[in-house]
């Protein structure tokens, strides 16, 4: 099977120091590969970098045979690899509805003269949106919420709808960043069998940051282990946990 | 989610409005006719600012600019021959290069306090060049417009300009509503909420400040435009600080982000004026004290006080 996303050899270094070292992936359609490490390993440097946030000095980002490395964020989410924020990206004024719906603006038609003028075309794109929004929020059972400013949802409420903001284009490539630090258990779990649904029912390819390494362990397809900006392994989990080089990054030598 | 009959409610409401100000002229005396041109003018400016200061969350104060932007390219227009009511739109595609202009300082990573300052000096720049460009613009004499009139009616009479500029208000206030409630609209908010956050989303935010700014200036130069005509005279001195001042103080009075909160600030701030010559002297000082007290009790602005009172205020960014 052709990979869906394939980084090859991505370096990111500041000043003559690396962030990131070499580092290459293969993620195909519908896989859950999740990338795990000790803090300062290099895992969020590696989303910005294939994000589009940091701009990487060296390697490529392969999406549909087109290589988006050095591309802005949002051409690069455009392109089809969206991905949400360790702390949060959400806009907490703005209500849920309205929070969903900007996910879909780079699908949503209408120039600005047709906006301003209020003519038809941009009013039943916008109402082809507004149903698209609604419709996602019914399947994730958060339909009540819809007015509600996403600032007063609850912490895991508001996890929720920014994978529901994420997914709303159908890109298909996602990376998450920790998307259930801070959850409880039950919220953890509902979170993980979201991702499973999307890699599951819409064939995502999922890139995921996580520090809970049990939770991986059971949830993630493959795991790529990640020490001092470099890939130091990459296989199954079972494989994963016999490994002697993940055992000494995150033990020291034994 | 509103109901249909809710949104019918609201519908109804704002155009009521207008319908209702139409008889306003056979109420009022001259003097109070031409305090109502300047609401409606004020409204312009504080909508258009509002964009820039409430929606997109920039602190920028390049607005003065604008309305002088405006101000003269229609007075100057009108000399040249133009009819006036043309020059309407014609000062509001100054005002929105102005806006691009501003927007250029913003986008080149210049922001907070630094964009405050860059903007400010914007203004005063242009309210230089009004003082020394004298061949041009009449330096401190200013320019003086010929009496205008409108298929063959004379406008002198503050009830005549009145409906023009009612028109002009209500056609950039749907306008504008039109923008906010648009996926554009929604992007210039989340670009203040997380700009980070809005590229990750495929949004391109340069083109959302861009785009809040030239709208921004849009409208504020058409309010310069009414404006030229409502003094019948342009000049430097309209432009300075003080009008900075009094139409923030307005975007922060009615609610940043609000076209109600634009709407209450600058009716409240441009009538408050007029019912405290009742106390000579301390005018400013009440202005002032008035000001302070209504953002301690609502620092959300007074449209926050009327989403209190009825839920048919608040204003969602879609339009189904």
């Amino acid at each position: 099977m052709t990979p869906l996303l394939t980084v090859e050899q991505l370096s990111v270094s500041f000043a003559g120091l690396h962030a990131l070292k070499d580092l290459s992936l293969t993620l195909a359609q519908g896989q859950i590969l999740a990338v795990i490490g000790p803090n300062g390993a290099g895992k969020t440097t590696l989303f910005n970098a294939i994000s589009g946030y940091i701009p990487p000095t060296g390697g490529q980002v392969w999406l549909a045979g087109q290589d988006l490395a050095g591309q802005s964020p949002h051409h690069i989410a455009r392109a089809g690899i969206r991905r949400t924020f360790q702390n949060g990206g959400l806009f907490p004024a703005l209500s849920v509805l309205e929070n969903v719906l900007t996910g879909l603006h780079a699908q949503t038609r209408g120039s600005f003269l047709d906006i301003i003028l209020g003519r038809r075309r941009a009013i039943e794109s916008e109402r082809d949106m507004i149903a698209r929004a609604r419709d996602l929020l019914t399947v994730m059972g958060m339909e009540k919420m819809a007015d509600t400013r996403v600032g007063d949802l609850s912490g895991g409420q508001q996890r929720i709808v920014e994978i529901i903001r994420t997914v709303a284009s159908e890109p298909p490539v996602l990376l998450l960043d920790e998307p259930a630090v801070g959850l409880s258990p039950l919220a953890r779990d509902q979170m993980m069998q979201i991702i499973h649904r999307l890699a599951g029912e819409r064939g995502t390819g999922i890139l995921l940051i996580e520090h809970a390494v049990e939770l991986v362990m059971a949830g993630a397809d493959r795991l790529l282990v990640m020490a001092a900006g470099q890939g130091i392994a990459e296989g199954p989990p079972d494989e994963i946990r016999q490994n002697r080089a993940v055992l000494e990054a995150y033990l020291g030598h034994a | 989610m509103l109901s249909s009959q809710h949104l019918k409610l609201r519908t109804g409401l704002f155009w009521s409005v207008p319908v209702v100000l139409l008889a306003l002229p056979l109420l009022t005396n001259d003097y109070t006719q031409y305090v109502f041109n300047s609401i409606l003018i004020f409204v312009l400016v504080t909508l258009g600012y509002n964009i820039v200061i409430g929606n997109l969350g920039q602190l920028a104060f390049a607005n003065t600019a604008f309305f002088g932007m405006g101000a003269y390219a229609s007075g100057l227009a009108v000399q040249a021959g133009v009819p006036w009511i043309a020059t309407i739109p014609l000062a509001g595609l100054i005002g929105a290069f102005g806006g691009f202009i501003a927007s250029a300082v913003a986008l080149r990573g210049i922001r907070l306090y630094y964009l405050a300052i860059m903007t400010l000096a914007f203004g005063e720049l242009m309210r230089w060049l009004y003082i020394h460009a004298k061949d041009i613009t009449g330096g401190t004499d200013g320019l003086a417009l010929p009496v205008q009139s409108v298929f063959g009616y004379a406008l002198t009479s503050d009830s005549v300009k009145f409906y023009i500029f009612l028109a002009v208000t209500v056609l950039l206030v749907k306008a504008t509503l039109n923008l906010l409630r648009s996926h554009w609209g929604r992007a210039i908010m989340a670009v203040r909420e997380n700009e980070l956050a809005t590229a990750a989303l495929g949004i391109p935010t340069a083109r959302v400040i861009i785009m809040a700014f030239v709208w921004s200036g849009f409208v504020v130069g058409c309010a310069g435009s009414l404006f030229a005509l409502h003094t019948s005279y342009v000049f430097p001195e309209s432009f300075g600080m003080l009008h900075l001042i009094v139409s923030f103080a307005m975007v922060l009075v009615g609610g940043p982000g609000s076209v109600l909160g634009a709407i209450l600030g600058a009716t409240t701030l441009t009538l408050l004026p007029e019912y405290l010559r009742a106390f000579p002297g301390m005018e400013e000082l009440f202005f002032g004290l008035i000001i302070i007290a209504v953002l301690l009790v609502l620092p959300e602005g007074l449209a926050s006080l009327l989403r209190k009172i009825s839920p048919l205020f608040i204003e969602r960014y879609y339009r189904e």
